[in-house]
């Protein structure tokens, strides 16, 4: 017996997985995000609904010109800019990691990603379009449903 | 099959496999073969802890240690041995805290150190503070640490490999080796589990760290992995077994179940109690208590059982009384055994005491090696490139009876020396021819132990075996029991050649190998019988009830059993008409043609040939043993 | 198949009646196989019934299965006291190490339903390749790195310092954690929570320089961030350690040394 075969490796050598590294600060800041825009969020959305359904008429006093009354106000134009922007990303991030969670094989990820990546950027382009070229006093609009302060 | 080349293979990969690892792998190439994934090797549940005298919350020096060694060891201990051990203890202990083990802490920052069985100041004046511990998990901290520290090294690990045979150069069993020819080793054989494929590992040294054979018994402390695969090997190919009549009883397992509880119970503080409520470990022993050696409290347990002080409603185990014992104590040192007695035994010990009984713990005896792990083939010549350490070699540290935790010092100071000695033989040794088809035996016997299509259950004639070894050969022993423990073994072996195994599979047949574990197992409950059967004394862990004085006129010396063909003589170079070998009596009719075929003994084929091995003694004299 | 053991065959000899002299009693096991060579290439729900005593543990049930009636069973197992960590499956539902289990402790009246643990490649019955887990435990660095000249005796460490990592030291690489984690089970790339557990082990070791390699490596998209504290690991944990909660230490650390 002088022949050797050589054994390129027995089972278990201390090799690096195939896994991919995929290091960053990526997921820690997103962690983070995500805690901080939770906490934040809370409090923007109490305020919202605080001034929309409880302060003042209440309720009763929703109608367009209430609304086109607020976004007439920088505060609340930030305001309701903060919530859309920090709710969509806090959302789509929720959305992201179920799907990484949930979803088994690398082609449904990408394809339930890019969904997700599209809902995400019309829902926010619309909203910010909306909120920043709002019209308060559309030129024909009937009289009785416009705010006030348009100057009929 | 598959051909590997290593300059060193280390057989087990449990404390000593991979102590041993450490040094050889960053000297030269080496292989790591184990049955288990390392981190399941018992070493993992030894608890108590590891002596070395550091001297770090008291006086002590390794002499002590020494001289505690050999009196624990009823002086069957070759002297230089423990002398190497006591010594190197401090520096085995030093180096596993570099390697990151947490040992539990003294307030000023050192390795903390608590009392343990036969430890003792000045030679036997008081227990003295020596293990050093991690809480109850000792073992199990050193085989993380030392798998860790193999992590690190990138050592070569084949998991889930079974050695079937060791591949030497002479065949010691049946032939001569002429004078002046050196018998050396070639290699091994092992099966992958995964697979059912055969490998040959080719190498110029083989460490062989198995560990012990505790399974020959039915109450034991032991994993059901520990089946004496390495020592049954060696023994098989003519490499003779010693001292394995002395096997150790720890005193506290868990009552009917074998689990080990530590003597570091003891240690705390913990006390042992019979039905009565009485101390009965001051009559004993009236210096040192419960803290006496293992096999002084075990046998002090077992008499107190038979004489009818038992507790319980069988009247049939002691208690171990923690209760006085600060919770937060318990909780600090001893979390796991606690949680042993919980699980298993559903008792509370901050409240109640727990109930124990011995359980077979350790092998002192093994494959016989000299101080640099070398395995000895006669009194004095060895194997070339052989090598063994831990609980499956006998240095002889432990002579007749192991002190506590003087095992976990054994496989690190002896492993470190077998990896250090094979790698520094493999880097001068030619390669050594292997013999022809060297796979050819164990191919053999595993196909017709897979392919036997109708016979005895495994699981019958294991149980028989313990059985018998528990009832005849445990802590009391006579002439007539371990007659018929001998009878049934023999019985057995015959039995064992007609078993057969249910999976006739290749893919991870445990089936099939717990059959070829039988077969070790039956080839040391054998030795071990025929070697207590021989010794006609009581010394440490061996007790003869017809002889129950210490006689060193005739037997201050170590018992070497041999596989040899009916009627041959065991090769322990006789030194005077005294030294002359002894062959086990038993009537033998029919005898097969012996052959050199690895194998689990079949009656008439092969004999148990005793010889004898002096003792080293270098300071102390032997003396009576009283604590 | 049911195999049944017939009752009035003599039970394993033993001379002391088992402790708390708890009667026999009748338990059916429910387990899972899957025998690659039979030809099946799917694994399917088998029975057993066997006879148990007090102190009897499922580990006990599984031999007695394997000894007596179906020899082809096959399964992991070394020290059968929890130490060793080779015997961990999906018992009942749960992630469990079969030697720590009391069948006493479970209800007679429904088969015990034994499955391999989840996450892994079945190769053989109970007994999965754990190649990937020990892979992930190999990627963290579980050793500890120290840097300088080491000195002549022990690392000075205070007992408080000891006891920071106390907890984690306790693991015995069992993957019961691992295996029982929803996130692991997805596609497996999750480091899991035995990597962390390890890593912890030596992030708090006060004489480990090695940390913020660590750190780093569990920054990974498959590191730490995908713990989504289920505290499934906690519950699965035979060593009792708060596998959570190290892996909130973890993250805490990592936090701690971004900002």
């Amino acid at each position: 017996m002088t022949s050797i075969t050589s054994i390129p490796a027995p089972r278990s050598p201390r090799v690096r997985t195939s896994r991919r590294t995929t290091r960053g600060n990526f997921e820690l800041y997103g962690w983070i995000f995500m805690r901080v825009s939770g906490v934040v969020l809370v409090v923007l959305i109490f305020g919202h609904l605080f001034t929309n359904l409880i302060a003042g008429q209440g309720i009763k006093a929703i109608d367009f010109g209430f609304v086109a009354g607020k976004w007439a106000s920088p505060l609340w134009q930030v305001w309701d800019l903060f919530m859309l922007w920090l709710a969509m990303i806090h959302g789509s991030n929720g959305v992201r990691t179920i799907i990484n969670d949930y979803a088994e094989r690398d082609h449904t990820r990408l394809v339930l990603k890019i969904v997700l990546v599209a809902a995400f950027l019309i829902t926010v382009v619309l909203g910010t379009l909306v909120i920043f070229t709002f019209d308060p006093c559309p030129a024909g609009g009937p009289i009785n449903l416009l705010p006030s302060f348009c100057s009929a | 099959m598959q051909i590997h080349q290593y300059d060193v293979v280390i057989v087990g990969a449990g404390g000593a496999g991979m102590r041993a690892a450490l040094e050889s792998s960053t000297r030269t190439r080496t292989a790591v073969i184990s049955k288990l994934y390392p981190t399941r090797s018992h070493t993992g549940a030894a608890q108590g802890g590891m002596c070395a005298a550091l001297a770090n919350v008291e006086e002590d020096n390794w002499e002590w240690h020494t001289f505690d060694t050999v009196k624990g060891g009823d002086y069957l201990v070759d002297q230089d041995a423990a002398e190497v051990m006591a010594k190197e203890a401090i520096d085995a202990v030093l180096d596993l805290e570099k390697m990151g083990l947490p040992f539990n802490r003294t307030p000023e920052g050192k390795i903390d150190q608590r009392r343990f069985g036969g430890h003792t100041r000045n030679h036997g004046e008081a227990a003295v503070r020596r293990a050093c511990y991690a809480a109850d998990r000792t073992g199990h901290m050193i085989l993380q640490t030392l798998y860790q520290q193999c992590v690190k090294n990138d050592v070569e690990f084949f998991n889930e490999f079974y050695v079937l045979d060791v591949l030497l150069s002479h065949d010691l069993v049946t032939g001569e080796v002429p004078d002046g020819e050196d018998v050396a080793v070639s290699g091994v054989v092992a099966y992958e589990l995964a697979t059912g494929e055969i490998h040959l590992f080719r190498a110029k040294s083989v460490v062989i760290a198995t560990g012990g054979a505790g399974k020959i018994f039915k109450t034991t402390s032991n994993a059901h992995t520990l089946t004496g695969d390495g020592m049954a090997l060696v023994y098989r190919r003519g490499v003779p077994l010693e001292d394995m009549e002395f096997f150790q009883f720890h005193p506290t397992g868990l009552a009917g179940l074998g689990i080990l509880l530590s003597e570091a119970a003891r240690g705390e503080g913990g006390i042992l109690r019979n039905a009565d409520g009485e101390r009965f470990m001051e009559r004993y022993a009236p210096t040192i208590k419960d803290l006496a050696p293992r096999d002084i409290v075990s046998r002090s347990i077992a008499l107190e059982v038979r004489e009818g002080r038992g507790a319980g409603p069988n009247k049939d185990y002691v208690l171990l009384d923690l209760t006085h014992l600060e919770r937060a104590q318990i909780d600090a040192k001893l979390p796991d055994i606690t949680e042993f007695a919980r699980t298993y035994l559903g008792v509370e010990p901050y409240t109640e005491p727990i109930p124990v009984y011995p359980t077979a713990h350790y092998a002192m005896g093994g494959v016989p090696t000299t101080i640099r792990a070398e395995v000895l083939r006669s009194n004095a010549e060895v194997v070339h490139g052989l090598y063994a350490a831990g609980e499956v070699a006998c240095v002889s540290v432990h002579g007749s009876n192991r002190l506590g935790t003087n095992s976990l010092l054994d496989i690190n100071v002896f492993g470190k020396r077998a990896g250090i000695a094979a790698a520094e033989y493999a880097a001068g040794a030619p390669w050594v021819e292997l013999p022809d088809d060297p796979e050819i035996g164990v191919v053999a016997e595993l196909e017709e132990m897979r392919t036997r299509t109708d016979g005895d259950r495994v699981s019958d004639v294991r149980r028989d075996l313990q059985q018998t070894m528990d009832t005849n050969a445990q802590v009391f022993r006579t002439a007539e029991s371990l007659q018929r423990a001998l009878a049934d073994i023999r019985g057995l072996q015959t039995r064992y050649r007609n078993v057969s195994v249910q999976d006739k599979g290749r893919a991870f047949n445990t089936d099939l190998l717990e059959a070829l574990e039988l077969g070790f197992l039956l080839d040391i409950a054998e030795v071990v019988v025929v070697g207590a059967l021989n010794r006609e004394e009581s010394r440490g862990g061996h007790f003869r009830e017809d002889f129950p004085k210490r006689d060193d006129a005739q037997y201050m010396r170590h018992t070497m059993a041999y596989r040899r063909p009916p009627g041959a003589v065991a090769p322990s170079s006789p030194v005077g008409a005294e030294a002359a070998a002894v062959v086990a009596a038993t009537s033998r009719s029919g005898a097969e043609m012996a052959t050199s075929r690895p194998g689990a003994a079949t009656p008439g084929t092969f004999d148990v040939a005793l010889g004898y091995k002096p003792v080293v003694v270098t300071r102390y004299q032997p003396m009576e043993r009283k604590y | 198949m049911t195999a049944t053991r017939d009752s009035a065959a003599p039970t394993p000899s033993s001379p002391e009646p088992k402790l708390g002299a708890v009667p026999s009693f009748d338990v059916t096991l429910r387990i899972r196989r899957f025998l690659p060579e039979s030809g099946k290439d799917e694994a399917y729900w088998e029975e057993f019934t066997v006879t148990a005593y007090g102190t009897d543990r499922l580990l006990d049930a599984l031999h007695q299965v394997k000894w007596e009636h179906d020899g082809s069973l096959s399964f992991r197992r070394s020290c059968a006291h929890g130490v060793c960590g080779s015997d961990a499956m999906r018992i009942n539902g749960r992630n469990r190490l079969a030697c720590k289990v009391l069948l006493k402790d479970l209800n007679p009246d429904k088969p015990i339903t034994v499955e391999p643990i989840k996450g892994l490649p079945v190769i053989k019955d109970l007994i999965v390749d754990m190649e990937p887990f020990f892979a992930s435990y190999r990627e963290i660095m579980p050793f500890l790195v120290t840097n300088g000249h080491e000195p002549t005796r022990e690392r000075l460490q205070s007992v408080a310092e000891r006891e920071r990592f106390d907890d984690t030291t306790k693991c015995i690489l069992c993957a019961a954690c691992t295996s029982s984690c929803p996130v692991f089970w997805t596609d497996g790339q999750y480091f899991g929570p035995a990597a962390i557990v390890n890593a912890h082990r030596f992030i708090f070791d006060s004489r480990d320089e090695g940390g913020s390699q660590r750190l780093e490596i569990l920054n990974d998209k498959e590191g730490v961030w995908r713990c989504r504290t289920t505290f499934n690991c906690t519950e699965a944990c035979p060593r009792g350690i708060e596998v959570t909660k190290a892996i909130q230490e973890v993250k805490r650390a990592m936090i701690t040394r971004a900002i």
